[in-house]
Parts: C-alpha cells; sequence; structure tokens
C-alpha cells in the first residue's frame, strides 16, 4: 500500500485498520505519525459533536386504532385550501360532492380525502424490497380491475374506503420511498387532477371510466410511475 | 378499537425503542440543520410520524436507523417548507450562537466552529459516523450513496479540520 492509499483510507475511516493498512503504518512511521494525529483529531471531533442536550419533551401521542390503521390525530397533511387551488389552476373535476369517512369525517373534495387517507395507513409507508403475493393482490383487486406484471415491486395491498366505494389501495416502491396507488375505478374525471400536501405530491389521472391516483414523497420521479400504473390497469366491466 | 392493554403495548414498545433515543435523534438534528430550535421542531415531527409508523418497523434493533431516516426526512421537509436560506455564518440566530458558545476549551470551540461550517455533504457522514457510530456502509444506506462516496466525502471532511485542529496546536505551543 502506497502512503498516499493508506492516508486517504485512515482520513476516512481513522479507527478502522485493514491488514494492509496496519502493515504499512508498521513501515512507516510518517504515516504512523498521521493515523496518530487523525486519531487525535476524531477524539477532539467526538467531544465537539456532543452538544448539551436541552430538556426535551415528548409531544402528545394520540391512540391508534389498530384494526382499521385510523389514526385519531388531527388531519396534518393536507395543505389547505387544496381545492381552491384546484380550481384556480386545474379543468374542472366531475365530481364535486361532499365524501365521507367510516369515522365520519367529511371533505370537500375527493383529492382532499385522498391525502388524508395516507395518514390512516401508517403500514402503507413501509420501505421494503418484499412484494406481496399475485394470490394478494388479486384478492384486493381481482373484482374491478386487472393489472399485469409491469407496474413494479407492489409491497402492500388492502380494500379502503373511498368516497364511500370500496377501492383497492396498493403501494409500489419507488426510488425515494413507497409510492401509494389507488384505483378509482368509480370515479371518472374529465382531467389530471394534481395533490399536494406536506411533503408529498401526487395526481389523479383520469383511466377510462375512472381514475388512479398515485401519490409519493415530494421528489419521487413519478412520471415514470405513473406511466407504468396506468399502462398496466385494466378495469373489468 | 385497539383494546387498552394493546394500546399500553405499543406505548411500552414506543418508550423502549424510540423514547430513548431521543437525545440522539436531538443531536443529529441538531448537526444537520446546524440550529438547536430547528432541530427541536423536526424531532417532535419525527416522534409523531415514529408513532403513527411504528407497526411498519419489523425489527427492533433497526429501530435507531429507522428512527435517523425519519429525522432526515423531516429536515428536509422542514427546509422546503420554510425556504430557509443557507447558514450566514457572520449572521447566526440565537440559538445557532448558543450552540457555538466559547468554552474553556479553544481548541474544542474551533473544531466545532469548523465542523458547523463544513458542507451539509461533509458534516452529515461525519455525524453518523463519530457521534452515531455507524459504518461506512451503514452511513451509504441511510444516505443513499454509495460507499466510495461516503469514504472520500469523510477523508475530506477530517482534512478540512485538520488544517483547524494543527494550526490550533501551534496556537497553544506559542
Amino acid at each position: 500500500m502506497q502512503c498516499d492509499e493508506y492516508r486517504e483510507l485512515i482520513a476516512a475511516t481513522p479507527s478502522g485498520l485493514s491488514a494492509g493498512a496496519a502493515e504499512h503504518a508498521a513501515q512507516c512511521s510518517a504515516c504512523d505519525a498521521y493515523r496518530r494525529s487523525m486519531q487525535s483529531l476524531d477524539q477532539l471531533i467526538s467531544r465537539a459533536l456532543n452538544i448539551d442536550i436541552p430538556e426535551l419533551a415528548m409531544p402528545e401521542l394520540a391512540d391508534i386504532d389498530g384494526l382499521s390503521n385510523v389514526v385519531s390525530l388531527p388531519l396534518r397533511r393536507v395543505a389547505a385550501p387544496v381545492w381552491l387551488g384546484l380550481a384556480a389552476s386545474i379543468a374542472v373535476v366531475s365530481v364535486l360532492a361532499v365524501r365521507f369517512l367510516a369515522n365520519d369525517a367529511v371533505y370537500p373534495s375527493l383529492s382532499e380525502e385522498i391525502v388524508a387517507h395516507l395518514d390512516h395507513e401508517p403500514g402503507a409507508l413501509r420501505v421494503t424490497t418484499e412484494a406481496i403475493s399475485a394470490e394478494r393482490l388479486e384478492s384486493v383487486i381481482g373484482e374491478r380491475a386487472r393489472m399485469d406484471s409491469n407496474a413494479g415491486l407492489i409491497s402492500y395491498a388492502r380494500s379502503c374506503v373511498i368516497n364511500g366505494h370500496t377501492v383497492p389501495h396498493l403501494v409500489i416502491q419507488g426510488e425515494s420511498g413507497p409510492v401509494t396507488v389507488l384505483l378509482l375505478p368509480d370515479e371518472m374525471i374529465d382531467a389530471a387532477v394534481p395533490l399536494e400536501g406536506e411533503g408529498i405530491r401526487g395526481v389523479i389521472l383520469p383511466v377510462g371510466n375512472g381514475s388512479i391516483a398515485i401519490i409519493g414523497e415530494r421528489d419521487e420521479p413519478l412520471e415514470v410511475i405513473e406511466k407504468r400504473v396506468v399502462d398496466s390497469v385494466q378495469w373489468k366491466t | 378499537m385497539k383494546t387498552a392493554s394493546a394500546q399500553a403495548g405499543r406505548r411500552k414498545r414506543f418508550d423502549r425503542v424510540v423514547a430513548v433515543m431521543h437525545a440522539d435523534m436531538y443531536r443529529f438534528a441538531t448537526w444537520l440543520s446546524r440550529d438547536p430550535a430547528i432541530a427541536e421542531d423536526v424531532v417532535q415531527e419525527a416522534m409523531l410520524r415514529a408513532w403513527k409508523s411504528l407497526d411498519a418497523l419489523r425489527d427492533d434493533s433497526a429501530a435507531k436507523q429507522w428512527l435517523l431516516t425519519i429525522v432526515r426526512r423531516e429536515n428536509a421537509r422542514y427546509f422546503e417548507r420554510k425556504r430557509l436560506e443557507t447558514v450566514d455564518i457572520d449572521n447566526l440566530t440565537a440559538s445557532q450562537s448558543a450552540m457555538l458558545a466559547e468554552t474553556d476549551d479553544a481548541q474544542l470551540d474551533e473544531v466545532r466552529k469548523a465542523i458547523f461550517r463544513l458542507d451539509d455533504d461533509y458534516r452529515e457522514p461525519l455525524v453518523l459516523q463519530v457521534l452515531m457510530g455507524y459504518s461506512t456502509e451503514e452511513i451509504a444506506d441511510l444516505m443513499d450513496i454509495r460507499q466510495g462516496a461516503v469514504l472520500t466525502r469523510l477523508h475530506r471532511a477530517r482534512n478540512k479540520l485538520k488544517d483547524v485542529f494543527e494550526s490550533e496546536e501551534l496556537r497553544n505551543r506559542d
């Protein structure tokens, strides 16, 4: 091992020594002195980083309903007023009715209900490389849609209620994290409707006589997933 | 509805796995944001998110990495929401000044300021390695970058700090 290579390694990991690095240090007094200097520096860095901690308050933690995964915290994700922003800049959504959740919360629009729904499904936020089985997917979507395997890695599937309809709620693993896909075969819209929430963004896309909502982390390149999902879904009539 | 005992069990798990990490989460958030006041807000949000998503944590031994990932994301969301400017080292807030308050050890003070001035890309892996004890492979996973990039950033971070360390040593000898 050369001195330059040794010093780069030591500067990156002062405490970790491979056999080759240890051998070089034993033979090169200058590099050994460099190692000791870096280790002294690291002790100082460690002390510098250990800042005093003030008294930290724990936030109030409301009970969670584990059976339905409904979170009883106040809705935090909806950026108000989403529906005003939509009306100002996007084509008119064909359905503008009052929406109800199973727990009687009221939303003025489909988009608000969809964004709020994400707060009720903490299990859908899981980052994983495990796909659900084909049987599981079929049991959730089988009555209303077909989906081929090109949509991506589907890691979550359950039936949820949106606007009084039972719909498939799926999660596809994206580049930045889990991407929620809601298949809405009963929600016909004229044009795409953007979705916004804290740290998330998405869209409801018109697909035949229904629509599909796709929401991910703000930095997720959703357009790629949108195309794959729309191309992979066929409604069953 | 979850039974009272199930809720209590969940809360115990949270206390055992998450609440014990409160101080580490705060220190990490402070060095990410370079502002203790912001760090408190970020950690509060991270705690709430961890509470809501606790069932998604399958392996308690992975809790620390899971929580620090949540803190990273909350920090990024905070800065995105507030559209904060980058830190102006000559115009610190009261809370940032408190973080860099002088101690009896001038060398420690200078190294702390030098760490504060490091770019985010260099400061974060250094904090994860030295303060949180992560390996370069674990840091690469957490930051979603290659291990080679982690090694390069650590090496550059330390070389920047080494100059400060050595000049302080010379001053102390004089």
